[in-house]
């Protein structure tokens, strides 16, 4: 039985040591035209590991996520205030330009997006808008990327083909490759497995599991039992707010605030 | 349990009758494009030999065929059709990637909409105002830009439309890499929505093909075989409208030949268009 405390906080964020702090997020709110959807959240990801985001819909966890890229810009109504740090540099200065950010952050949507071209094409997209390679160096960053996203063995045979004529599976596996090849440092995962098979699905938490050796990762899921496999720290929300961030293990096993417990042991949601 | 009670008599009754009318109405509409056909291949198959293809219209009662109707109609089309795609797919692209919501691009939509069943004796003669009369004479390239105007809102209007049918899941993926907006639409967007997108060129096309009105006004028509598009051009659709109103029987068989002409072109490019709509996404 977990201890109950007898006046349970209502919100619990861990601070993290900032050695290990990759991505260090103040007091940021954001806004959809005149609706809140985000208020005051801090929170930090950690280098080389994997934060998972979790928190019934609408509790604007793909908001957050939205903002670490800046993805919201393309929207004129929308905007955030506060400060997103990558390495200590605030990426939402308007002097950082978002070209730039978008290659140091990476994004992997909830539905496979492969682009109309080949799979080879698909790789090499975003190499070519940052790095003017050689033949031979761009077949070998496809290749790898391929390799990290653990789909070259599917592929190599046929990499002139339409990205589109793989599987549902297979076509994420692209896009994670697809991401990786611009070489960023942190790579965003929202949902990425809810358009998948439970064997693509273990497939993919596979891949994101030899990926967090290089990358900082942050994933947002709906789905509890993959948070709890694949991360080290899990953040918990609730209507735009940050209610509790802590160990994986911890924050599922004992929670400390009600709405988390109430939460993860299947009260609400 | 319970069972499905058949339905009562009046319903199968007006059930039935409502059948009915469907099928006589389909069956007076593919009777009459029947009928056309018919008389179209009945009465044109007869004037299609060679000299079509080779001689120009002919004085009465001496031997001629179409080839300067075709040449021209074929020019001015072609000219068309470059003009109407390049302001089409660039005005379509602008409603649907920028402008969607706004009330400017609402405004533009609507106009274009206007535009798109705005009868083509209209488009000839503002043409015929703006160009015509001011350089004081007929010519092709007035024929052309007449025919644009007709064939741009049309590719305007596919074009948008097949543009949004594109998920912004995809568009967002591609900015998610750090491409452009524009970039993300020349590399990514038109690449998926291209057959689309030529669909609605080729339905442009043969809309403008058979186009008499407009170039009444604006191409006239000419005798003789000419490549000079300043000038009067001869083409098909008014060569029909002249010979199959004269009195020579050797002037309405090749009218006769001419619509077979451009009654062929139009459904060889509507079907076509119908197969390259059709093909799945896979390159």
């Amino acid at each position: 039985m977990n201890a109950q405390l007898e006046n349970p906080p209502e919100t619990a964020v861990l601070e993290l040591p900032p050695e290990v702090v990759k991505l260090a997020i103040k007091d940021l709110s954001f806004f959809y035209g005149q609706k809140q959807a985000l208020f005051d959240v801090s929170v930090s990801f950690a280098a080389d590991a994997v934060t998972a985001l979790i928190g019934p819909s609408g509790c604007g966890k793909s908001t957050l996520l939205r903002v670490l890229n800046r993805m919201y810009s393309l929207y004129p109504g929308q905007r955030a205030q506060g400060q997103v740090m990558l390495d200590g540099e605030d990426m939402l200065s308007p002097r950082v330009d978002v070209a730039t950010l978008r290659a140091r952050v990476g994004m992997v949507f909830q539905k496979p997006t492969p682009f109309p071209m080949s799979i080879y094409d698909n790789v090499a997209y975003g190499v070519k808008l940052y790095e003017k390679l050689s033949k031979a160096d761009m077949a070998i960053r496809v290749e790898d990327s391929l390799r990290r996203a653990a789909l070259w063995d599917e592929v190599k045979d046929k990499l002139k083909e339409s990205g589109l004529s793989l599987s549902g599976g297979q076509q994420q596996r692209l896009c994670v490759a697809r991401g990786i090849a611009v070489k960023p440092e942190v790579l965003l995962l929202d949902e990425p497995a809810s358009a998948l098979d439970p064997i693509s699905t273990a497939r993919l938490e596979e891949t994101i599991a030899e990926l967090k050796r290089d990358y900082t990762i942050v994933i947002v899921t709906h789905n509890m039992g993959q948070a709890a496999r694949l991360s080290d720290h899990t953040g918990f929300m609730y209507l735009g707010k940050l209610i509790e961030f802590g160990e994986t293990e911890q924050l599922f096993t004992n929670p400390v605030t009600t709405r988390a417990r109430d939460y993860i042991t299947g009260r609400f949601g | 349990m319970t069972t499905v009670a058949a339905p009562r008599l009046s319903r199968r009754i007006s059930e039935g009758l409502f059948l009915t009318f469907c099928w006589v109405a389909t069956g007076i509409a593919i009777l009459a494009l029947a009928a056309i056909l018919w008389s179209l291949l009945s009465q044109g198959i007869g004037g299609l030999d060679l000299n079509i293809f080779t001689k120009s219209t002919p004085a009465p009662g001496s031997e001629g065929g179409l080839l300067n109707a075709i040449l021209g109609s074929l020019m001015m089309c072609v000219v068309a059709m470059i003009g109407a795609v390049f302001i089409g797919v660039l005005a379509g692209t602008w409603l649907s990637e920028y402008a969607r919501d706004s009330h400017y691009g609402k405004v533009v939509r609507f106009l274009n909409d206007v535009l798109l069943s705005a009868p083509s004796i209209l488009v000839g003669l503002f043409v015929y105002t703006i160009l015509v009369a001011p350089l004081k004479g007929f010519s092709g390239l007035a024929g052309s830009v007449a025919l644009a105007l007709l064939a741009a809102p049309v590719i305007t209007r596919t074009t948008e439309d097949v543009l949004r049918l594109q998920p912004i899941a995809l568009r967002e993926a591609s900015v998610a890499l750090g491409a452009p907006v524009w970039r993300t639409i020349l590399t990514v967007i038109w690449k998926a929505a291209q057959g689309g997108m030529l669909t609605g060129a080729l339905l442009a096309f043969a809309r403008i093909s058979g186009e008499t009105a407009p170039l009444l006004f604006t191409a006239l028509n000419n005798q003789f075989l000419s490549l000079d598009l300043t000038k009067p051009t001869a083409n098909l659709p008014v060569v029909i409208f002249n010979f199959a109103l004269s009195a020579y029987d050797d002037w309405r068989r090749l009218a006769w030949a001419g619509a077979l002409l451009i009654a062929a072109t139009v459904l060889t490019v509507t079907i076509v268009a119908r197969i390259i709509a059709r093909e799945p996404r896979r390159s």
